[in-house]
This record gives C-alpha cells, structure tokens and sequence, in this order.
C-alpha cells in the first residue's frame, strides 16, 4: 500500500516536471516563431509569466504573513475581549 | 392579453406558496424548482421577442409617477440569464431544508435581485434594493448561532446606511433637476453631484469595495450552509450590473477595482475560516469586474472589451463561486468544522466533493478551458487596450493569488495536508451533489464554448481567448505559482487567529458608543426624566386652582419663616389652617399616561385617515 502512494507522488511529479519544462518550452517557441501582438515590453520576454507567477506568490504570501503577524492578526476571541 | 410578466415577480410572489404546501415533501421540493425553471422559461420567450423582446420597457403609473419596472436590454437579460440559471442550482443544493422560511427568503433575495436588475427608474431601484437587504438578512440568521445573529446585524446597519445614501441620493439627484430614469450619470465631484456621490456610494458598498468592504467577510461566512450559496451571487453582482448602469467609465472605478482584486488576495492569506477565506476571494474577483466598469467608456472599443468584460466575469463568478461555496459548504454540513485548523486528510471520504470544487478552483483561477479564463481575461486584456500598465500587473498578481488560495491552499489543507483524517466524514446529501456536478458542468461548458456568453453579452465580442500566446502565458503564470506553493507550503498552515478588517472600526468604537449610552448618557437621561415630570407634575397641581395654590405656598412659607420664632400653640394654628386650605386644592393625581404603542397606533389611525381623506379628494377632483 505504502509502495503504491509513493510510486503515484513519484509520477505526479514527474508529470509536474515535465509540464514545467513544457510550458517555459513553448513560451520561447512562441515568442520565437509567432511573435503574438505585445501590448507592453514585458510580454515579449518568453519566460516572464513563469517569473512573474513565482516571485509575484512568494511576495504575496511572504508580505501578507508579516502584515498579519505584525498587525492584524488576533486571537479568536479578540472582540469578545474588547 | 398580458403584456409582459416580470420574471422577478414568479419569485416574489410564488416564495408565498412555499410554507402553503407544509407537509406534502416531495411536492414542496417540485415547486421550489419549477419556479426557477418557469423564469428561466420567461426570459427565453423575452429573448425571442414574446412578451416585450429587448429595447423594450414596462412601466406602471403609480402617485404620478411613471415607474419603468421592466427595461429590457442586452444587459439586464445577461445578468438575468446567470440569476435565473444560478439560482437554479442553488435551490437544488438547498432541497432537503426543511425550514419554509429559509426558502421563503432566498426567492425573495432573487426576485428583488430581478426587480433591481429591470428597474428603469430610480424608486423602484431602491424599492427592490431594500427587499434584497433584508432578504438576505435571514439568510444569515438562519445560520443560528450568537456569532451569525451579530454579524447579520451589523450586516443590516451597514446595508441600512447603504440604502439611506442612495434613497438620499435620488431625491437630491431630483431636486437638482436630474432625471428619475436609471441611466448613466454625469459624473464629478462636490456641491453638485452630491446626489450622484451618494449614488454612487451606495452602489459600492453594495460592490463590497474596500473599506466599504467588511460587511461581506463578516456575515457571510456566518450564514447558513446553504444560504451562504446564494449571498455569494445577488449582492455584490447586481451591484456591479448597477455600475455599469449608472457609472460607465468612471476612472475612479478602475483603481479602486484592481486595488480591491489584492485586498482580497492578501487577507485570504491570513484566513482560518474556511468560507471567509473564499469571501475574502468574492471581494477580489469583484475588484476584477470594478475594474472592468471604470474602464468601459462608451464608444470605445477597449472600452466596450472593459463592460463586456465586466458583464461576461459576473456571469462566471456567479457559477464558480456557487461550486466553490458548495464545496466548503458540504464540508461543514458533514463535520461541523469550518476552520482549516480543525480540519486535513478528508480526501478518502469525500473523493467526488473534491473533484467537483476542483472545478470551481480551476475555474476562478483562470485556467484555460475553464469559465474564468474566458472572462478574466477580457478585463486584462482591457486594461492592455488602455495601456495601463500597473492596472495589468496587479489584475495578474491577483490571479496568482487567487490560484495560491482556492486553488491549493484551501484544497490542500481540507483534503490532504494530514496523514490520517481529522475526523469521520462521507459525501453530502445527493442533491447537494447534484447541484455542484450541474454547476461545474456549466463552468466547463462556458469554458469550452465561450461563444454560448459572448453572444449574449452587451456588444459585440471580438476576443480570441485561445489565442496561442494567451493560454502559454496563463499555463506558465499558474503552473510557477504552484512550484512557490509547493515550496513554502508550510507556511500556508492555518493559525487559529482571525483577522483584523476594516469593521474593526464599527465594532470596537461602536461598543464603546454603546456603552456610554447604556451608561452615564442613560443615567443623565433618567435623571432628567425624573425631574421634568415632577416639574409638570407641580404646575398641573397648580392649575388646578392657581389661587388656592398661591395661598398654600404662601401659607407654608410664612411657617418656615416665623416657626423658630412664634410659641408653639401658634405654629400649631398655622399648621391645622395649612391642612384646611391643602383640603381645598384637590389631590394630586396620576395623569392619564399612554404606552408608546397605543400612542404609535393613535397616530397611525390619524396618518390612515388622512390619507384615506386625500385619496378620496383626489378621486373625487378627478
């Protein structure tokens, strides 16, 4: 039973691996070859969504974890108490 | 032959027949969704020209005033199509409810939703707007406990002073010489616009746009299972039909809304309660579509993108956020636990639930092939069309956050995230099931075929959502916010904290208002009371007979005055004359006093009467 979950994550992130690698893959092919109409200059650079996708959700949890520990988060029963 | 029948009206009305048929289950739960079914059926016969086809209006004179209560556009049938189909669903998730009242209010809250969304004047905008209000409120408090009966109430002031504002507004709009019509407004600032301001700020409270936010966080989350399915469509979308209505283009909008799309992103971050974490995402999806309305200047083509946008992401949030509000719901129907820290490793019993919200997550993430990727992207690409570039950036931060919340953390940490489950659990009722499975179809439908949306929707659409570079741009945005996910997910556990928002501002200082008046204003108010009536009580004593009371004072002065230096066989004389002339005066009496409610009743007798009297003026003038 054990064997089995662990071959299943296994595969699941091999397939993770394998869609990472593909959609940067064709971020750059299109780029290359079809050159879709760019609104702002930023688009143009074939990665910029994957760039943009990770730090923009490492920025959000971190920014928002440190707002809510240095100000608005409270224990459960804050307006009971107050 | 009836000329037109209000869609709105089969709710209103047939909500009434509801308690009528106690008793009889399986009949009750037929009629509760044939009434949807008979709106539905009513807008498709508009939308083929029977009973008054588009560009066509209803009105009724009503005290001389001619009240459109049906304008029937491109517009108002989109917002009504998703109403009707919504509502759909969400009866069918809330079947097995037993409470009569609790359906009762729901078609109620969808019926004066409707009215809202066909009024074509000002009083009857805010005649509906008021029913929806309180619709809704007992939808909260069905959710029967202390918390949901102070959330609801505070629900209910804010949505008071909502509708204060925007009763205030139209008559100062009228006074100024504006229209009665509901028709875009000139829009400015100051002296006089005031009624537009006041508008204006009813519709965005309604919008739930920050700070004007915190009813939504507050109340939601404390209704009942299932009448949190339906709060999540009405409120907030008919506000946004509403702006797109009056406030087209109004640049303010536009910041306000992508501001609104993070606000929600980063308090979902700190959320343990499982449905206020998906209210916090209500709030930022909305910001999407206020966005979406401050762009959409007539006449123009990014600005027809920004309202199509708006219109076609209403529509869709409404399903997805019905299948996201189900999911969780199922949740605490069978556990009883609706925070994330009390909850993890449920996947094995609920494999289909999960499936399902899975849907809805995709969905309001923007994930091609999924509803919200067809609409989300008509706002973005709006804002590209403007050239605002920070508008885009942020319109795309949210998305990323939006995927990080519903998408995985919410997801993970109910049904996974633990080794072994927290506690026992099974699939929910098999209508509740069947709600959800109807709903995501429908979510994935309109992703595949979004031109079944596009041909429905205000202007004429020209997008290519699966344009090449759209969908490899979206793939790579999501799939790299799952790879920060994964990386950090520690850090998402919930903690059993809650968040300050910006009701902080109403209920701390307003406990505080409270208290003073309970307490030393209460006091002062007695003590004044107290003396004010004894105050009255001496001069009714006095008129009584003024001369006979002149005398006795005066009597009773000259004892006090000569007592200490007369003997005491004349103090005694005085003190038998005083009783002899106190004889004279009659006694104090209680006067005849009134409780509040005979005197409230007394004075409606007088309004009844008169009014009857005019009526009767009027008629007989005429």
């Amino acid at each position: 039973m054990k064997m089995k979950i662990a071959i299943t994550m296994r595969h699941l992130f091999l397939m993770l691996y394998v869609s990472l690698f593909l959609g940067v893959l064709a971020g750059i092919l299109v780029q290359l070859f079809l050159h879709p109409h760019a609104y702002f200059w930023w688009e143009e650079i074939p990665v910029f969504s994957a760039v943009y996708g990770f730090v923009g959700c490492v920025i959000i949890i971190i920014a928002s974890k440190a707002l809510g520990h240095h100000w608005l988060q409270k224990e459960e029963d804050y307006y009971e108490k107050h | 032959m009836i000329e037109w029948f209000h869609p709105g009206f089969i709710f209103l009305f047939g909500a009434f027949l509801v308690p009528l048929l106690k008793g009889k289950k399986r009949l009750k739960q037929a009629y509760i969704l044939l009434l949807p079914a008979l709106a539905f059926v009513n807008l498709l016969l508009m939308s083929k020209g029977v009973l008054l086809s588009e560009g066509k209006t209803w009105a009724l004179t009503f005290l001389g005033y001619e009240l459109t209560l049906g304008r029937i556009d491109r517009l108002s049938m989109v917002f009504a199509y998703v109403f009707v189909i919504a509502s759909f669903c969400m009866f069918l998730y809330s079947l097995h409810i037993k409470e009569n009242w609790q359906h009762v209010s729901a078609f109620l809250y969808i019926g004066s939703t409707l009215g809202v969304v066909f009024a074509g004047d000002l009083f009857t905008l805010f005649f509906f707007w008021e029913i929806m209000a309180w619709a809704s409120l007992f939808l909260i408090w069905y959710g029967k406990t202390k918390s949901a009966f102070g959330a609801g109430f505070r629900y209910i002031m804010v949505h008071s002073f909502g509708g204060v504002c925007l009763l205030a507004g139209v008559l100062i709009h009228l006074h100024n010489g504006g229209s009665l019509a509901f028709d875009s407004f000139t829009w400015g600032i100051g002296g006089e616009y005031l009624g537009v301001n006041l508008i204006f700020l009813a519709f965005i409270i309604n919008a739930a746009v920050p700070p004007l936010h915190a009813w939504l966080a507050d109340a939601y989350p404390e209704a009942s299972v299932t009448g949190a399915v339906f709060l999540t469509a009405f409120t907030t979308k008919s506000a946004i039909y509403v702006l797109i209505r009056g406030f087209p283009g109004v640049d303010i909008l536009i910041w306000l809304g992508a501001i609104m799309a993070l606000y929600g992103v980063v308090f979902a971050v700190l959320e343990n309660d499982i449905r206020r974490l998906l209210a916090y995402h209500i709030i930022s999806q909305v910001g999407y579509m206020v966005a979406g309305v401050g762009m959409g200047v007539f006449g123009t083509a990014a600005g027809e993108m920004a309202i199509n946008g708006a219109a076609a992401h209403a529509f869709c949030h409404i399903l997805y956020k019905a299948v996201l509000f189900m999911g969780m719901g199922a949740i605490i129907e069978v556990t009883g636990r609706s925070k994330l820290t009390e909850l993890g490793g449920l996947y094995k019993y609920m494999p289909i639930t999960f499936g399902l919200y899975m849907i809805g997550a995709f969905s309001i993430s923007g994930f091609p092939l999924f509803n919200g990727f067809v609409s989300k992207t008509m706002v973005v690409q709006a804002s590209a069309m403007w050239d605002y570039s920070s508008i885009w950036l942020m319109l795309e931060l949210a998305s990323v956050g939006t995927f990080l919340h519903t998408g995985l953390k919410l997801p993970w940490g109910v049904w996974f995230a633990r080794d072994k489950p927290v506690c026992e659990a099974r699939e929910p009722p098999k209508n509740m099931l069947a709600a959800m499975g109807i709903t995501a179809f429908l979510c994935t439908l309109l992703g595949v075929y979004p031109q079944i949306l596009y041909n429905i929707l205000p202007y004429p659409v020209h997008y290519e959502p699966f344009a090449v570079g759209h969908v490899v741009a979206m793939c790579q945005l999501l799939l790299f916010t799952f790879v920060a996910f994964w990386l950090l997910r520690a850090m998402l556990h919930g903690t059993p904290t809650i968040t300050l928002d910006t009701d902080w501002f109403y209920r701390i200082p307003g406990k505080k208002v409270i208290r003073f008046c309970e307490g030393p204003l209460m006091a002062f108010a007695n003590y004044t009371d107290r003396n004010v009536m004894k105050m009255a009580g001496f001069f009714v004593w006095v008129s009584r007979n003024p001369f006979a009371a002149l005398r006795i004072k005066g009597k009773e002065v000259r004892l006090k005055v000569e007592k200490p230096v007369v003997s005491p066989e004349s103090v005694e004389a005085y003190e038998r004359d005083l009783e002899e002339v106190k004889k004279r005066q009659p006694a104090e009496e209680p006067m005849v006093r009134l409780n509040i409610g005979t005197a409230m009743l007394l004075a409606l007798l007088f309004t009844a009467l008169y009014l009857i009297a005019m009526f009767i003026h009027g008629w007989l003038i005429k």
